[in-house]
């Protein structure tokens, strides 16, 4: 038996070295892509968990589309593009100019929910991949990853892309819900807004309408046992009540017509002087019209205004100051310059208006409590709730401010303009 | 005096058509825009029109055009306040005047009165001498006085003075005007009305600040008040 010398067992030790270093080699590879996999597992789990972050607080999911776009394009190379459905009834927002195939395939993908394209169970042969964007029950969008042909992304890139979308679909539906929610508390509270302002004009409605149904069936079932005089008392009372009405009415409709959206003002280069030269003119046929005094300043330029809707506002504010002040005070109406302003004041010398009320007598009864709106203080209906829209929507204002010696000024203040140059007088 | 009333309101229509009857008038009825072109081409002549806006069947310009192709027979328009800019539009078009609904009887009657008066008058006016409150206006003598002073105007003041005097009593839309003082091309110069208006009252008004004679339809135009 001869002992084999070491350097005949060298080729086998070389070789088993070598098999154990690409064993190792093997090994450390395989644990080297075994860290980089797990790496890249973190990487996509952490951008899918700080995109989730971004989602949860996002008040508006769809304003953060081209963050799951960009994130889309960093993870598979390819053009993307993407259609969300943020709201019922709203438009569709498309990111990403997709052609109208595209588009159609957004579209299909969103409808159906499900994922569409290579790698997917449905419509495999076509090139570009479909993605929706789930909610909870159904898909608020859709986005796609064009050109990938018929190679399909690693099945853990394809989770990792759905679970994104699935991120913006999940904050896209939470926001459809609170949008909902907040439209029907919205509707809830304009409905009883409108029921409260409908029995408020309604009660106003029913005491001149209470003296003309006492004047008129007395004319109807008394009327040859009366004298003439009582007779023309009755008609008259009739007449006056229903003037009263109509005020009541022309006030109503223009408290709805000022309160729609993009209302059509008539406005035109008016005269201050010749607008409450008129309203003086109407309010002279009134027994108490003498009572009103009027101060205009005669250097006010031409004002840009509806001068139906300034009439109505001084027709108002001139009948409230006389109804609800005593018999024998005057009325001041004052029209005059504020720096950038004019300025019209009506100013009686009646009871006043608590300061509780100050601000709340122009819209008492758009708030919605009937209970309050019986307490008001006189005058606080709706006329001077149309006093206040027509300023404000000439872009002026409506306050109420108590004076020295008793007694509320009204004061509406309009913007002035630049007036157009006046022709050489001939 | 025949009379065609066009109202749909059937209580509307028959109390305006008693209230002037009693007045001795012959009132036609119509319930619709039709109703009143099949009257218009069967009653033979009518002395005016009383005409309310917002029928079923359309406004009433097609009415106001077929009146004045063959006379000038006055149109007076009653309007509600929600169809402002239709009656506007009617009185640009040469509608002699309008009520307001609701309006009273005393109301009708008088506008009624002065569109009678100047019936068939458009080529020749029917008043060439104003007076009311102290004011004269003279037409043809080209004079205006002011408690028996003669009052010197400007020619354009006095041209606009002239306009409304020759409808008296009735309103006159700021378009007419601008149009017949001032031409074709001023007719949205409103602020040359604010102008001259008021340097008119201040030569003519006993207070210019709250006039009685030249006065102001707020948004629809000027209407010089009734001689007497």
């Amino acid at each position: 038996m001869t002992t084999r010398p070491y350097f005949q067992l060298l080729p086998w030790i070389a070789t088993g070295s070598l098999l154990a270093l690409a064993w190792l080699g093997w090994k450390l590879r395989q644990a080297w892509a075994g860290l980089r996999a797990a790496q890249r597992a973190a990487q996509l789990e952490r951008a899918l968990r700080e995109f989730g972050d971004l989602m949860r607080d996002a008040e508006r999911p769809e304003a953060h589309a081209h963050e799951l776009l960009q994130a889309l394009t960093g993870l598979a190379g390819r053009p993307v593009a993407a259609l969300l459905r943020p709201a019922c009834g709203e438009q569709d927002v498309i990111l990403g100019e997709p052609d109208a195939n595209a588009l159609a395939g957004l579209q299909l993908c969103a409808d159906g929910g499900r994922a569409l394209g290579p790698g997917t169970a449905h419509h495999a042969g076509e090139p570009d991949l479909y993605l929706p964007l789930r909610g909870r029950d159904a898909a608020l969008g859709a986005v796609t990853l064009r050109g990938l042909g018929t190679v399909a992304l690693p099945a853990d890139q394809l989770a990792h892309a759905q679970a994104l979308c699935d991120q913006m679909g999940l904050a896209l539906q939470r926001r459809r819900v609170q949008d909902e929610a907040r439209r029907a508390g919205e509707l809830a509270d304009l409905q009883s807004t409108r029921n409260a302002l409908l029995a408020a004009i309604a009660h106003d409605y029913r005491t001149p309408l209470a003296t003309i149904m006492g004047s008129a069936s007395a004319l109807q079932t008394q009327g040859d046992r009366l004298t003439p005089t009582q007779r023309q008392e009755l008609a008259g009372r009739i007449v006056d009540e229903t003037g009263r009405l109509v005020r009541l009415t022309d006030n109503t409709l223009q408290l709805a017509r000022l309160g729609a959206p993009g209302v059509a003002l008539r406005c035109d280069w008016e005269s201050a002087e010749e607008i409450v030269g008129a309203a003086l003119r109407r309010v002279r046929r009134r027994p108490d019209g003498e009572r009103v005094k009027a101060r205009i300043d005669p250097e006010l330029p031409l004002l840009w205004c509806d001068a139906a809707l300034m009439s109505q506002l001084l027709d108002n504010l001139v009948d409230n100051a006389l109804k609800y002040s005593p018999a024998t005070a005057p009325v001041e109406l004052v029209v005059r310059r504020l720096g950038p302003e004019a300025l019209f004041a009506v100013r009686d010398r009646g009871p006043g208006i608590e300061p509780a009320w100050r601000d709340r007598v122009f819209d008492a009864f758009q708030r919605g409590d009937l209970a309050a709106f019986q307490q008001r203080p006189p005058g606080a209906g709706v006329g001077l709730a149309v006093c206040r829209a027509i300023a404000e929507v000439h872009g002026g204002t409506l306050s109420l401010r108590p004076r020295g010696h008793g007694g509320c000024s009204f004061e509406a203040r309009l913007p002035l303009r630049d007036a157009p140059a006046l022709p050489e007088l001939a | 005096m025949k009379l065609l009333l066009v109202e749909d309101d059937r209580e509307l229509r028959v109390t305006l058509r008693e209230a002037l009857e009693v007045e001795g008038y012959e009132v036609l009825t119509a319930a619709s825009l039709a109703d009143a072109m099949a009257q218009l081409t069967h009653a033979g002549p009518l002395d005016a029109v009383l005409l309310d806006l917002g029928l079923p069947d359309g406004d009433g310009e097609a009415l106001l055009q077929a009146l004045r192709r063959e006379r000038s027979t006055p149109l007076i328009v009653i309007s509600a306040r929600q169809v402002e800019g239709q009656k506007i539009r009617l009185l640009d078009a040469g509608a002699d005047d309008y009520l307001v609904k609701p309006f009273g009887i005393g109301e009708l009657l008088a506008r009624l009165r002065v569109a009678l008066r100047h019936r068939g008058t458009v080529a020749q006016p029917a008043v060439t001498l104003y007076r009311r409150a102290g004011l004269e206006v003279d037409l043809t003598a080209h004079r205006v006085r002011r408690d028996g002073v003669d009052v010197h105007l400007t020619p354009t003041e006095f041209k606009l003075l002239a306009r409304l005097v020759r409808q008296a009593g009735q309103v006159v839309t700021h378009r007419r005007l601008l149009a017949d003082v001032w031409g074709a091309d001023a007719t949205e110069q409103t602020h040359y009305l604010r102008l001259y208006m008021a340097q008119l009252r201040a030569k003519l008004e006993a207070e210019p600040a709250e006039p009685s004679v030249l006065l102001t339809e707020p948004g629809v135009g000027y209407r010089i008040a009734e001689p007497g």
